[in-house]
């Protein structure tokens, strides 16, 4: 009992007992081999994807702010490294692209702190206007990388495969150790998580809150702008809806993960696994024939069993929310 | 005092706040006609119990009879409903309201015009123009003005003259000289006297036990979510309560033994 | 001196900044728009648009007024939309509609339930059944469009359904039927808010729900009724809609949920709840439609909607946070 509670008070307990439900249901009714390595192959790509945005959102998160933007971001940055390398090459078309979304980030960082406004309602701005953006940028057109790009070893780095195992899995999990240190190791982390839950307490403590917001803004969208560029780089053609509704996908696998929007509790590695729980029921609804609706459906669904039992598991577990 | 029936009855009350243990077999009486000071230090449970009493908290065990009858519903709006009247530290008035709304929020007086009832905001304004008067807010404040405008003594007193304007039963005073200047605080404790002459049950939390003392006819001290003294003013002198709050009921351990 | 005289002005009605942006707007768009968007054709779609948004932004206001959100009132236009076509042409048309805000009203009842019972974010439930009744809708149409034929749609029901417009005499070409609706809600809406007991709840939940809880407010009924209104004036904008339309698809509403927010914060709504103004949203959602409208006339690319909606959001909220504070100085 005392060692389940303890147990549950880590924020992504949730997820783990989540996935270890899904993956029993997927193998019990297997009607489109769920355990094949292609399968596998392709729900752990899109997963690192989206796990790449939910972790930047989880991070957003828990600075007690939120970020809706990121579908957007991930979109205008993408197409911004499929535009640049016309003109910059791989390497210059990665750092413009990279800078683009941060100062996606710092504007809506700066528009929070420094205007005193409700993350929600910047970020909000923020869907629309890059969204907006890419609309009048491209003009609606395809957008394609050469030949040479395609071959370029950058390229290759962030979308092809490496040891036979696929980039974006690597990425995933290179950023998942580096953020999680971050986090939980150093300073910033400190400030982060003090910033979250309870900020007029780490502001008393001389935390610079309005620095961490910005900051945690950026690295939110550079990591939203990153996954963009990981998924163009394995496909290198664009369109104008891309990432459009992704901001739900990515805030529904932080929550999942045990982001509560109270602030100052969250889980990297339950955003890891909420991006595997919402991509793998998509694969699974996919295979067995439904309409890509449920898939929306589905995900609301889940979000709000998600929120509702994590709130509950953190408050079982002693935790004020 | 002690034969008729007490309007409230605490009975082995705990409460659990997750796994905290806030209060702990709290039993107490309350009779109509009295003033009662509540003290102890800061977290020792006083704040706990009265909002307990005015229906915020349900209690996780134990028992609260009003009036002989067994309380088994706590909401705010049913003591309300019953004449108890709380007036609290940090809770009670909403800063975007005006006065006059602010006063009668939760009770608001009716006028019917055809069938549907509409807030009479007559009946509000004048009323609450005349408490806030009584009680020596500003001259430019009007009812119509916004809380907001308000300073903190202002409020206490938009916070009292509301408790005291309805007629009610019980007052419950959480620390209601906080925030005031010395003649308000003479004033309010003043009312405060006045209305247990009007044979209400007055409870007064503080943790100025001298204070009190001046006022109360008896007075219980809470340590640690437990009552640990209940005594009257007469057997007890000031400075022996202090000692008790001091010695965080170690004493009367010590004395019971 | 003008400056003391306006600040009470400014402080009681936050509305003030969204009607002088109103008029600057159409003098601004009168005057470069060659009388292209001044005419008596466009003016009436503009009142059109503002009606279906409106109705709308009315509920997401209340729900704002008690300090949560409802983001999935775009999906409920949409169902109720649905709805109504689907049994207008089986059934009967008032009958169909009654259906759709019913509907509407259950699931803001379904929002207002879950966000109260279990005490979690309105943001993320309202998400989440953003997704749900999006995902239902698309699913329910199977990708194609629910309608109803054109030789049908006589009658007064159709008519009084936002079918047509009224009082169209000569060259003026009326208003939609569902700008009554509007006007209709808008006032018993005030009237609800500023003259019954119902209205001082809600702000006082809004303004402090701690305090308003402490006076014997049952908080949690405040909200749920507020959740309710919402999703049946969502369900309400959607019938109109769709009375105008003749017809409808599984994205009907899209995005809308997120103008309705623009125009509450327009309109000079504190999303913190408490301070709300249901005039000044509407004029919000008719300053949005205005200026749709004009970037479809002057033949700019409607794309350039977005990218100003984004913007217009984020300097409305901080011109309306600025005004407040200057308001409030003493």
């Amino acid at each position: 009992m005392t060692s389940t509670r303890q147990l549950a008070k880590s924020a992504g307990f949730g997820s783990v007992v989540g996935v270890a439900l899904m993956l029993t249901a997927f193998t019990l009714i297997d009607f489109s081999g769920w355990w094949t390595a292609r399968t596998i192959s392709n729900v752990v790509h899109f997963s690192s994807i989206l796990a790449l945005i939910a972790m930047g959102q989880a991070l957003v998160i828990i600075s007690k702010e939120i970020d809706l933007s990121v579908g957007s971001v991930y979109g205008l940055t993408g197409i911004a490294f499929i535009t640049f390398e016309h003109s910059l090459g791989v390497p210059g078309a990665v750092i413009a692209a990279l800078a683009i979304a941060a100062v996606c980030g710092l504007l809506q960082g700066l528009a929070v702190v420094r205007g005193g406004l409700p993350s929600m309602i910047v970020t909000l701005g923020g869907l629309f206007t890059f969204r907006g953006i890419i609309y009048v940028w491209t003009g609606g057109s395809v957008r394609n990388f050469s030949e040479a790009a395609r071959e370029n070893w950058l390229t290759k780095l962030f979308g092809g495969e490496v040891f036979g195992i696929e980039a974006a899995v690597l990425w995933m999990l290179l950023m998942l150790a580096i953020l999680s240190v971050v986090l939980k190791f150093t300073r910033f982390g400190n400030h982060l998580l003090a910033t979250g839950g309870a900020s007029d307490s780490a502001e008393s403590r001389g935390v610079r809150i309005d620095r961490v917001k910005i900051i945690t803004f950026v690295m939110c969208s550079v990591m939203a702008g990153f996954a963009g560029i990981v998924t163009l780089a394995d496909q290198p053609q664009t369109h104008v809806t891309i990432g459009d509704l992704l901001e739900l996908e990515a805030i529904s696998a932080a929550v999942i993960g045990g982001c509560l929007l109270s602030g100052g509790r969250g889980s990297l590695i339950g955003a890891v696994l909420g991006a595997f729980i919402v991509t793998s029921f998509r694969y699974e609804l996919i295979a067995l024939g439904a309409p890509s609706s449920w898939f929306i459906t589905f995900v609301g669904v889940v979000l709000i069993v998600a929120i509702i039992f994590n709130q509950k598991l953190a408050r079982w577990a002693g935790h004020n929310v | 005092m002690s034969d008729a029936h007490p309007l409230i009855q605490v009975k082995n009350l705990d409460l659990y706040f997750g796994s905290f243990h806030a209060l702990k077999d709290v039993s107490v009486d309350f009779h109509a006609g009295e003033l009662v000071g509540l003290v102890g230090d800061n977290g020792a449970g006083k704040t706990t119990l009265i909002r307990v009493l005015c229906g915020i908290h349900k209690p996780s065990k134990g028992e609260v009879y009003f009036d002989g009858e067994l309380v088994t519903e706590f909401h705010p709006k049913l003591a309300i409903d019953q004449g108890i009247e709380t007036i609290q530290q940090s809770v009670g008035l909403c800063d975007n309201l005006s006065i006059a709304r602010n006063f009668y929020l939760g009770r608001e007086p009716m006028k019917k015009i055809v069938g549907i009832p509409f807030l009479d905001f007559k009946q509000m304004r004048s009323m609450s123009t005349k408490v806030i008067r009584a009680f020596g807010l500003r001259d430019n404040v009007s009812a119509d003005d916004e809380v907001e405008r308000l300073s903190g003594g202002e409020r206490q007193s938009v916070k009292i003259g509301r408790a005291v304007e309805f007629k009610n039963r019980v007052v419950i005073m959480d620390e209601p000289t906080n925030h005031l200047s010395v003649r308000e605080r003479e004033h309010v404790n003043e009312l405060a006297v006045q209305l247990k002459e009007q044979g209400l049950l007055v409870i007064y939390i503080t943790h100025d036990i001298f204070q009190v003392h001046k006022l109360a006819d008896r007075v219980v001290i809470m340590e640690n979510g437990e009552k640990i003294e209940d005594a009257s003013t007469d057997s007890m002198t000031a400075e022996q309560l202090e000692e008790v709050i001091r010695q965080g009921g170690r004493l009367v351990e010590k004395m019971g033994s | 001196m003008a400056d003391a005289a306006f600040k009470p002005l400014v402080r009681k009605h936050s509305e003030i900044g969204i009607f002088l942006i109103a008029i600057l707007l159409i003098v601004f768009f009168a005057a470069t728009s060659e009388g292209r968007w001044n005419n008596s054709y466009n003016i009436s779609t503009i009142l059109q648009i503002t009606a279906t948004l409106g109705l709308m932004t009315l509920g997401v206001a209340l729900v704002v007024g008690t300090g949560e959100i409802d983001i999935s009132v775009g999906s409920t236009f949409g169902m109720s939309a649905l709805i109504y076509l689907f049994l207008a042409v089986r059934v009967d048309p008032f009958i169909a509609a009654t259906a759709a805000v019913c509907v509407g009203a259950l699931i803001g009842a379904f929002n207002g339930y879950l966000v109260t019972k279990t005490g979690t974010p309105s943001l993320i439930i309202t998400l989440g059944s953003l997704m749900i009744f999006r995902g239902l809708a698309i699913a329910l149409t199977s990708g194609f469009a629910f309608s109803i034929p054109y030789k049908e749609r006589g009658g007064f029901s159709y008519f009084i359904l936002g079918g047509d417009n009224m009082f169209n005499f000569g060259t003026f070409a009326g208003v939609n039927t569902g700008f009554l609706w509007l006007i209709f809600a808008l006032v018993v809406l005030t009237v609800v808010l500023k003259l019954m007991p119902y209205g001082n709840h809600l702000l006082a939940v809004g303004g402090s729900s701690e305090s308003a809880h402490s006076r014997g407010i049952r908080v949690d009924r405040v909200k749920l009724k507020a959740f309710i209104i919402c999703g049946a004036l969502a369900g309400l904008g959607g019938v109109l809609e769709a009375g105008k339309l003749g017809s409808a698809d599984g994205s009907m509403g899209r995005l809308m949920e997120l103008q309705a927010i623009a125009s509450c914060v327009l309109g000079g709504c504190l999303l913190a709840g408490g301070r709300i103004s249901l005039i000044g949203a509407l004029m919000g959602a008719f300053v949005l439609s205005s200026i749709q409208s004009y970037l479809v006339v002057m033949a700019v690319r409607p794309q350039w909607f977005m990218v100003l909606l984004g913007i217009i959001v984020v300097f409305a909220a901080l011109g309306d946070k600025k005004l407040r504070h200057w308001a409030h100085k003493h």
